[in-house]
Formats: structure tokens, C-alpha cells, sequence
């Protein structure tokens, strides 16, 4: 069915090692333009290692990326950063730079890549802080002063700095109340349909998977042993792990 | 305002962003194609600043943003295109868009929730009152410093105390851990350093003092130096750029990371596990390093006289006896525990005194260092002044 759709990121033989250990071997990933895939899986699986070779922090041992149908071992530098601007990514903990305040912080990705004046800076890193949700006395403070959730959200507007076509979130709501969580997982849906995203989310919620996530990819044995919209999985789980995942009484509660 | 044939084009090529403005009939109609994105705001934003705004002559006459022909639209062009409907509606001329699609009226609306919020004014100070204040808050800086530093002296002390009357709180593997760490690893360095600096002062002493016909007096001239100042000196300005900051480092990291507070709830002072063995350890590391620099001033200082005047090893010693007391050898020492106790107050404060960000971490190391050396050297010269009023 969504086989005639434009594939965004493309991940065909992946292999990656630390010294002995395999964190995984083989692996073939799809994202789609405009969905949102979660990647689940359990802790120490390298669902945070997959981020991390997609967008180039790490190099795989084998295996090719293809992101907008370009093989990214193959960029030269000037076209990686060009391929860099249209991605963004949402760390963890937002890994806001210390030393700005949550205005420059927005601002760093227009400043490295574009040559804008500054009141218009000012004022599209503005746009940007209040369309993640903070309130405007946020713009001149520091990630110091910032609450968890807040910092998510500046790091989320920093992603969002140069209106990427791809986001990369590496566990958004993992820290948030669960109020925060559905807070931050309306505000990923709005965003994706306003400026037309494709997400790849790396996630252990469950509520976030069934209320934000158009297909769920899952990462076990070094594989993704199962793709597919959430209910899909729950109903024919047809592995141990992602059976006691969708199935376990935590799913069951979520989709009650 | 503008005339019915006047109108404003950007070079528009391809997907080139551009826009122009028409009169039809009472309607002003700005007519926006190519790709209005990010990386062609500086440009759009230019032109539209350019471009005046309509002055209706009745009000029958309204505005619309015709954006059925732009390809690409995203936040920075949907800003601009809202920034100019909103300067026309202040005009009082009414403005609708026209023509966007679903993707674009949704981005459209975000963009225009969005600027109703005004970005909130930094306030910047004249630079008078700038200085003025940054004077005031130099000084008051200082002084909050030496009541701070008096403070946890006193801390450390009744830590002390505690201590002593409970003596099995004690942590002897850390002690032990630093003094291996701040006293014996830096052996080699400052034998290095004291070696060198001794030979110096030699070879500068010799060149000086032999227009006088008084070579051998330059041997004098180092062994007091030596023992007096120049040991002690080096020996704990390198500790400080050592072990001061590395005490900064490793407390104020531990502080960042929350351990000092996790150490609090279960009931561990970190002043008796962290503060006092470094302190006590430095206190004997320190003196012991400095006796290791004074014998390595003399030592420089006698590979140069070997090499400049000829004279053997136990010729030098034979001077060295007449040259110099205990008393200046105890003047030296006497110092070594009281630098030490600075720079390990010095370094452990500024590490406690570490915030939750990297910045600060930097920013405490590096005043640890600067404010040892620079108490270290007042000191010293207290001690000077002291000592040879005294008649030591």
C-alpha cells in the first residue's frame, strides 16, 4: 500500500560493530515522506546507535544510506552540509549550546548555513520558539534556566531552525509528565502536518506510538523484525518481543 | 500610493522567489510565485522592505496576497507574506491570501498565530552605568570572595574537629589516593622545572656578578633564593596549575551531575569525604614537593657552576655551608603547608561553587587557578615582610 510513496530515508544492509559486539547486522529500514515512523525496541538494542549512523555521527562497518535517493557515504563535503540543512535532529536532552540563550540557539543553524540579517533571524527564531509552544520571556534565557520539558521544546525549535523536510527525535517524551508527553505528542502531529515533516522517532512510550505514530518499526536482534501502523503489530504481533511489547498489560491500558 | 503600471519584480528564473504588485480595479493584488523559503528570506525581505505600502484612497478599496503560483513555501516565506498582510491591514486595507492550498493555509495559520506574540524587548544599559555597575559588582565580587573563602576555612576547620574527635570518619584511601596523585606524580615535573630554573638563575647570577670579580658569591645568591623563595614558589604555583585545578574539575563535575546532593541525602558530608582528604593530602604533599625543589634549585645551580667556573661538587657543598643557615631553609618550608592549604580551599570551593552548565565548570577552573597563585603570591610576600622584620 505505500509502496508507491516516495521513500525518504532508505537503510539496506546496515552493519555496525563496537570492538566484538554486533549491535546489528543486516538491517534494511524504510521512512516514507510525511509519516512518522516510531522505532522501538529494547534498551541496549542501538535504536540510538541507528539514529546516530543515519545521521552520520556514527559509521557503520557495511551497508548503504540512501537519504532524498542519495547514497550518504558518497556526498562530498559541501553536499553533505547542503544534505545536513534539510535534516534536523532533537536530541535527547535537547543538547542546547550552555552558552546561548534559547534565541541564539535557534538562531545557530540559520547563522552556519544562510546569510540573513539579524532582525529577520530574530524574528523567524522567534516564530519558530513560539510555534513549539514556549512562552516568549523563554527567548532571552539560558538552556540553564529551562525546565526539562522546555529545554525539549528549544531543542525541538532548533531542529526546526531551517524547516527540514526530515526530523530526527531521539526520545522525545523519555523525562516529560505524562501530561507534558501529550503535550509534546500533539505538538510533534501539529508540526508534522503544518510544515509537512517526515519524523523518524526513536520512543519507549507507548501512548506516544498509538496517538502520534503512523507505522512502528521494531528493532530486536539486530534486525527490524516488524514494520507496520500500531494496531497492526498488536493484533499480529508474530514475534516474542513485540508480542510482549503490544500485547503486554501497559499496551493494553494505552488502547483501552 | 503606488500608480496603476507600477510594479516591483524580483528577477524571477525557475523557482526564483519573486512578487509584483498590480491595481485591478480596488483591488490591491501582490502577486507572489517561485519558492518563498528560508534561503531566499534575506533577498524577499529586502525587496519587500522596499516595497511601499498602499495608501487606499476609500475604503472600498481592499488587499489580497494571490500565492496560487508560489512552488515552495515555508515558515521564513509564510512570515514574510504574513509580515506584509499585516503592514497593509494597518493601512486599513483589508487583506485575504488567495489561491493557497491546504499544506499552505494550514502553515499560513501557524505562522499567523505565531506573530501575534511580540518578542520581548532585551533591556541594554548606557555605557556609563555599565561600567558604573560592572565596578560595583567587580568589587562586591571580592568581597563576597574573601568572606566566602574565610567561610570555608572555617567549615573545613570544624570538619577537622569532627573529625579528630571521631577520627574512624576518616578517609584514609582517598588522603592516601590524592597524595599519591597531587604529591608523587608530580615529582618529575617539578624536579624538571626546579632544575632548570636553578641553573638560570646561576648562569644570570655568574654573568653579573663576575664584572665585580665576585663569581662565587653567585652560588650565595642561589642557595638563599633558592630556599627561601623560589622553591616554594614554583613548587606551588605547579601544584596549583595541577592539582588545584584538577580538584575544581573533579568536584564541580560531581556537582553537575548531581553526586555532591546524592551524597548529602544519604547522609555522607562531603566535606569530610571530598574537601579534607585533598586538603590534608596537598598539606603533606606540598611540603615534601617543595623540599624536592629546593634540592633541585641547588642542583641546577651546581651543573652550572661546574660548567662556568670549574668548580666540583664538593667545592659547592663547602659553599653552600657557609653560605646558608637553617633558618632559610625553614623560612622556605614554613610556607609549603600554608600554600598548600590555599590552593586546596581555593580549588575545592570554586568546585562546590560549579552550576549546571559546561560553561561554568571552565570558567571555576580556571578562577581556581588564577585566585591560588595570586593568594599564594601574597602570601609569600606577607611572609617576606614578616620574616625579616623579625630578623630570620
Amino acid at each position: 500500500m505505500t509502496s508507491s510513496r516516495e521513500i525518504v530515508i532508505k537503510v539496506r544492509g546496515l552493519q555496525k560493530r563496537f570492538g566484538q559486539q554486533i549491535v546489528f547486522d543486516n538491517l534494511n529500514a524504510d521512512v516514507y515522506r510525511g509519516e512518522i515512523l516510531g522505532l522501538v525496541g529494547a534498551s541496549g538494542q542501538g535504536k540510538s546507535v541507528l539514529l546516530r549512523c543515519i545521521t552520520g555521527l556514527l559509521k557503520p562497518e557495511a551497508g548503504q544510506i540512501e537519504i532524498f535517493g542519495r547514497d550518504i557515504d558518497a556526498l562530498s563535503r559541501f553536499e553533505r552540509i547542503a544534505m545536513e540543512a534539510r535534516w534536523g535532529v532533537l536530541f535527547q536532552d535537547g543538547a542546547l549550546f550552555s552558552a546561548l540563550t534559547v534565541l541564539q540557539n535557534i538562531q545557530v543553524p540559520m547563522r552556519e548555513h544562510l546569510e540573513i540579517p539579524q532582525p529577520i533571524m530574530d524574528e523567524l527564531a522567534f516564530l519558530k520558539l513560539v510555534m513549539v509552544g514556549l512562552p516568549a520571556d523563554a527567548a532571552h534565557k539560558y538552556p540553564s534556566e529551562l525546565s526539562g520539558g522546555m529545554r525539549k521544546r528549544a531543542g525541538l525549535a532548533r531542529a526546526l531552525s531551517l524547516d527540514p523536510e526530515i526530523v530526527f527525535l531521539d526520545e522525545p517524551t523519555s523525562g516529560l509528565d505524562p501530561i507534558g508527553a501529550a503535550a509534546f505528542d500533539r505538538l510533534i502531529k501539529r508540526l508534522q502536518r503544518t510544515l509537512g515533516l517526515s519524523v523518524y522517532m526513536v520512543t519507549h512510550d507507548l501512548d506516544s506510538i498509538f496517538t502520534v505514530c503512523d507505522r512502528v518499526a521494531v528493532l530486536a536482534d539486530g534486525h527490524i523484525v516488524r514494520t507496520g501502523a500500531p494496531r497492526e503489530l498488536r493484533k499480529a504481533p508474530e514475534h516474542p518481543w513485540v508480542e510482549q511489547y503490544f500485547c503486554g498489560e501497559r499496551a493494553r491500558a494505552v488502547t483501552a | 500610493m503606488l500608480k496603476r503600471t507600477e510594479y516591483l519584480v524580483l528577477p524571477t528564473r525557475g523557482s526564483e522567489p519573486g512578487f509584483r504588485i498590480k491595481l485591478e480595479g480596488t483591488v490591491f493584488r501582490l502577486i507572489a510565485t517561485g519558492s518563498w523559503t528560508i534561503r531566499e528570506a534575506a533577498a524577499l525581505d529586502g525587496a519587500l522592505k522596499k516595497l511601499r505600502v498602499p495608501i487606499p484612497p476609500s475604503r472600498e478599496f481592499t488587499g489580497e496576497i494571490d500565492i496560487s503560483a508560489i512552488e515552495e513555501l515555508d515558515t521564513a516565506g509564510a512570515w514574510l507574506l504574513q509580515r506584509t498582510s499585516d503592514a497593509w491591514k494597518h493601512s486599513g486595507l483589508g487583506t485575504n491570501y488567495r489561491g493557497a492550498t491546504e499544506d499552505f493555509e494550514i502553515l499560513l495559520e501557524a505562522v499567523s498565530r505565531g506573530s501575534d506574540v511580540e518578542l520581548p524587548k532585551q533591556e541594554k544599559e548606557s555605557a556609563v552605568t555599565a561600567l558604573a555597575s560592572a565596578i560595583q559588582t567587580t568589587f562586591g565580587a571580592i568581597w563576597h570572595e574573601i568572606i566566602a573563602l574565610i567561610g570555608f576555612l572555617g567549615a573545613l576547620v570544624a570538619c577537622l574537629g569532627r573529625t579528630i574527635m571521631h577520627p574512624w570518619q576518616f578517609r584514609p584511601v582517598s588522603f592516601v589516593h590524592h597524595l599519591d596523585k597531587t604529591g608523587l606524580r608530580a615529582v618529575p615535573i617539578i624536579t624538571l622545572i626546579c632544575v632548570l630554573i636553578g641553573a638560570v638563575i646561576m648562569q644570570q647570577g655568574l654573568v653579573q656578578l663576575k664584572r665585580f670579580g665576585a663569581e662565587l658569591l653567585a652560588v650565595n645568591m642561589v642557595a638563599i633564593l633558592a630556599l627561601r623563595e623560589v622553591g616554594v614558589l614554583l613548587t606551588a604555583i605547579m601544584v596549583a596549575g595541577r592539582s588545584g585545578s584538577a580538584f575544581t574539575a573533579e568536584i564541580g563535575s560531581m556537582k553537575m551531575r548531581e553526586e555532591i546532593d546524592a551524597m548529602r541525602i544519604l547522609g555522607i558530608d562531603p566535606m569530610q569525604t571530598l574537601v579534607l582528604p585533598r586538603v590534608l593530602a596537598l598539606m603533606v604533599g606540598l611540603p615534601l614537593l617543595t623540599f624536592v625543589g629546593d634540592m633541585m634549585c641547588l642542583a641546577g645551580g651546581a651543573i652550572m657552576a661546574k660548567i662556568y667556573l670549574g668548580i666540583d661538587i664538593d667545592v659547592y657543598v663547602e659553599r653552600l655551608r657557609d653560605a646558608v643557615s637553617l633558618n632559610h631553609f625553614a623560612a622556605g618550608m614554613l610556607k609549603a603547608p600554608f600554600a598548600a592549604l590555599i590552593i586546596g580551599i581555593v580549588g575545592c570551593r570554586e568546585g562546590l561553587a560549579v552550576e549546571g552548565s559546561a560553561e561554568s565548570l571552565g570558567t571555576h577552573v580556571t578562577s581556581a587557578v588564577v585566585k591560588a597563585i595570586f593568594i599564594v603570591i601574597i602570601m609569600d610576600a606577607c611572609f617576606a615582610m614578616f620574616l625579616s622584620a623579625i630578623g630570620v
